[in-house]
């Protein structure tokens, strides 16, 4: 990656013959609509990008049983341009972040860092020009031959148990997750004790319980018993999704694998999603 | 034991236990049938703690009053089989860690011990119809009480239902291990006490002097100047600041425990701290048999009470004024202090923290009880403090 500064070139001037080279063209008024949702991904240091003319879905996976996604619609950016059906590369998650924030990502109201990302195609880096304040600073980074993103196969029609719940109450109760606790149980089911996680930890067992007629429940479908336990380690980075989150759906299909989605609404109160994919941990049977 | 607690006692029960872990790391849970004619069956719940030398104690009684239920499930109410759990603080503190979450969400709290399975669990019913359950292990354990004669302290103040010692303790910065309190008639003094042998040029002395008409109660019947830990304190007091209430204090002289109490119509609050000897010359010495502890350095020298003091000389000893090591410009001469770390058999208890004697619960013990030096004696019928 190498930077280059320059003074009093907003972006927008940049000539239209520049732009048919690149590929993808994705510009934000605020890079915090971006920055924000990646970090809550950002568990892994590298990230698959995958743009058709949707929007931008960027994945990062952990140790074949975990997959987080945020898809940024392209109704987001400001400008959306693609010349290709499908767009994909791998970059470092941190690096791009950093960059993303390399003024600061001070939170003063009415100033934001302005991106516009640049892609060219296979072989060529990652351009991102950011602009603040009239300083304007282009990042180069590195791409990567893109992995194929694993296919959990999660179908709507396999989920056996779904259930909607505001993210505020999910939020403390993952906060105070017992972490010396290896596993994260998930019991739904139609009757008692409907919404159940749960914790084994060093010093003993936690249960929290949410009941299908709580008003924190928007929405209630179990239609089988099912607990299944997922590793802690697993799912603890859903934490940070969790935070930015309003809402969250929790949908287990009837292998046991957990389909956590979030809605999150960013800056300018547009809705993006982020979701996450997690095998149950092997030694416990589905019930 | 089976109990209730709704919203705004779960926040003083949280209060206690985050008291109780500035003590020691367990706390026995005692349901137990107390009170001062036999007759009247009063329940209460005790939460007690000791740290690891033995040196501090801190009690929570809680009557039955402060619960919207209590029972003591099937156990006969005559207390003999009430069960005494010994838990973990550190796993109970993570559920009390947020006050304010806890005022804004429990409605209610449940805690209920059981026998067959030796489990405790605590319940919290919040908002929205949220249950959150944690059950632990608790270990069967006779819980220690310290004893400690309160009517027979010659000293006795009470600062009023005010910040008044909060703010004192305020002063000294939060590392200070141990406070230095002297009082006379005219006046009370807090000063911080530092080990001899620290460099004494880096330290900030502080020292706060108040009068007696700051406190509600003052009676001051042997001048003395008692060092005892502060951070074990600490907890005590902001317990009593955010209750609003007086805290008492009661205490002899140097060498005998000083106790820090609250109380108001539903629950008592105790600290007992034990105290310096000698409480000018520094720090106590390491008894050789006793290992090297991992807590406050204050309470580093405790030894077991067998042989380390003559039951005989109860009286306070009479030191010399020791002055600080620091080489005058006047070319004064330098007083050394008498010789610390002397063997535990030998101790004159020149520079030695008394331990406080404990003595178990259960009355069948009091014939080991009688062997042993005692520091301070409580009668039969009456609690630890009156």
């Amino acid at each position: 990656m190498c930077l280059h500064f320059s003074t009093t070139m907003p972006l927008s001037t940049q000539s239209q013959a520049q732009d048919e080279q690149y590929v993808l063209v994705a510009s934000l008024d605020n890079a915090r609509n971006l920055s924000n949702i990646l970090k809550a991904i950002s568990f892994k240091d590298h990230a698959i990008f995958s743009a058709t003319t949707n929007g931008l879905k960027v994945t990062v996976e952990d140790s074949k049983c975990l997959q987080a996604n945020a898809f940024i619609q392209a109704e987001i950016f400001q400008e959306f341009t693609i010349r290709e059906d499908l767009v994909g590369f791998q970059v470092t998650l941190t690096v791009l972040l950093d960059c993303l924030n390399i003024f600061g990502g001070s939170t003063a109201p009415g100033v934001s860092t302005a991106l516009r990302m640049c892609y060219r195609g296979y072989g060529y880096p990652l351009t991102l020009f950011l602009e603040e304040g009239g300083v304007v600073t282009v990042c180069k980074i590195k791409t990567q031959e893109p992995e194929e993103p694993i296919d959990f196969e999660f179908c709507s029609s396999n989920v056996t148990n779904k259930v909607i719940l505001q993210s505020e109450s999910l939020k403390e109760a993952f906060s105070e997750l017992d972490m010396t606790s290896e596993v994260l149980q998930i019991t739904m089911s139609p009757s008692q004790p409907y919404f159940r996680l749960s914790t084994f930890g060093n010093s003993g067992n936690a249960h929290y319980d949410y009941p299908k007629d709580s008003d924190m429940m928007e929405l209630f479908r179990c239609t089988k018993t099912q607990i299944n336990r997922y590793k802690m380690s697993l799912l603890k980075p859903t934490t940070k999704a969790l935070a930015l989150s309003c809402k969250v759906s929790v949908r287990i299909d009837n292998r046991g694998i957990l389909s956590l989605q979030y809605m999150v609404r960013n800056d300018d109160g547009q809705i993006c999603f982020v979701e996450y994919y997690c095998c149950p941990d092997e030694e416990t049977d589905d019930e | 034991m089976n109990c209730v607690l709704e919203g705004n006692c779960v926040k003083a029960f949280g209060r206690a236990i985050h008291a109780l872990s500035r003590i020691g790391e367990e706390l026995w849970l005692d349901p137990m049938v107390g009170g001062p004619a036999a007759s009247l069956l009063v329940l209460q719940l005790a939460l007690r703690s000791v740290n690891a030398a033995h040196s501090a104690y801190a009690c929570f009684l809680f009557s039955q009053l402060f619960f919207q239920h209590y029972s003591l499930g099937s156990a006969s109410e005559q207390g003999n089989e009430t069960v005494k759990c010994k838990l973990v603080i550190k796993s109970l503190l993570p559920l009390f860690r947020c006050l304010t979450s806890i005022e804004r969400n429990v409605e209610r709290c449940q805690i209920s011990i059981s026998t067959p399975s030796d489990r405790v669990t605590i319940q919290f019913f919040c908002r929205h119809g949220i249950t959150k359950t944690h059950s632990f292990r608790f270990q069967e354990s006779e819980a220690l009480q310290a004893v400690f004669a309160s009517h027979s302290c010659p000293n006795v103040l009470q600062a009023p239902a005010s910040r008044l010692l909060s703010d004192t303790v305020m002063h000294f910065p939060v590392s200070q291990e141990e406070i230095t309190l002297s009082v006379t008639p005219l006046r009370l003094s807090l000063r911080n006490h530092y080990e001899r042998g620290n460099v004494h040029m880096k330290i900030i002395n502080t020292e706060i002097s108040l009068p007696p008409d700051e406190f509600d109660a003052f009676q001051v019947g042997v001048d003395s100047d008692i060092t005892f830990c502060l951070k074990e304190l600490r907890g005590l007091l902001s317990f009593a600041e955010s209750h609003c209430l007086p805290v008492s204090v009661h205490f002899g002289a140097a060498g005998k425990p000083v106790c820090f109490s609250v109380d108001n119509l539903v629950l008592k609050a105790t600290v007992v701290l034990a105290t310096l000897i000698d409480s000018e010359s520094g720090g106590p010495s390491q008894s050789p048999e006793t290992p090297a502890p991992t807590t406050p350095r204050c309470a580093g020298a405790a030894a077991p009470p067998v042989g380390s003091y003559d039951a005989g000389n109860s009286k306070p000893q009479d030191f010399p004024a020791v002055t600080e090591l620091i080489a005058s410009s006047q070319g004064s001469p330098i007083i050394n202090p008498p010789a610390l770390g002397q063997p535990c058999a030998a101790i004159s208890a020149s520079t030695m923290i008394c331990s406080l004697l404990f003595r178990a619960l259960s009355s069948e013990q009091e014939d080991a009880a009688d062997d042993l030096p005692v520091l301070a004696s409580r009668s039969d019928t009456e609690e630890e403090e009156d």
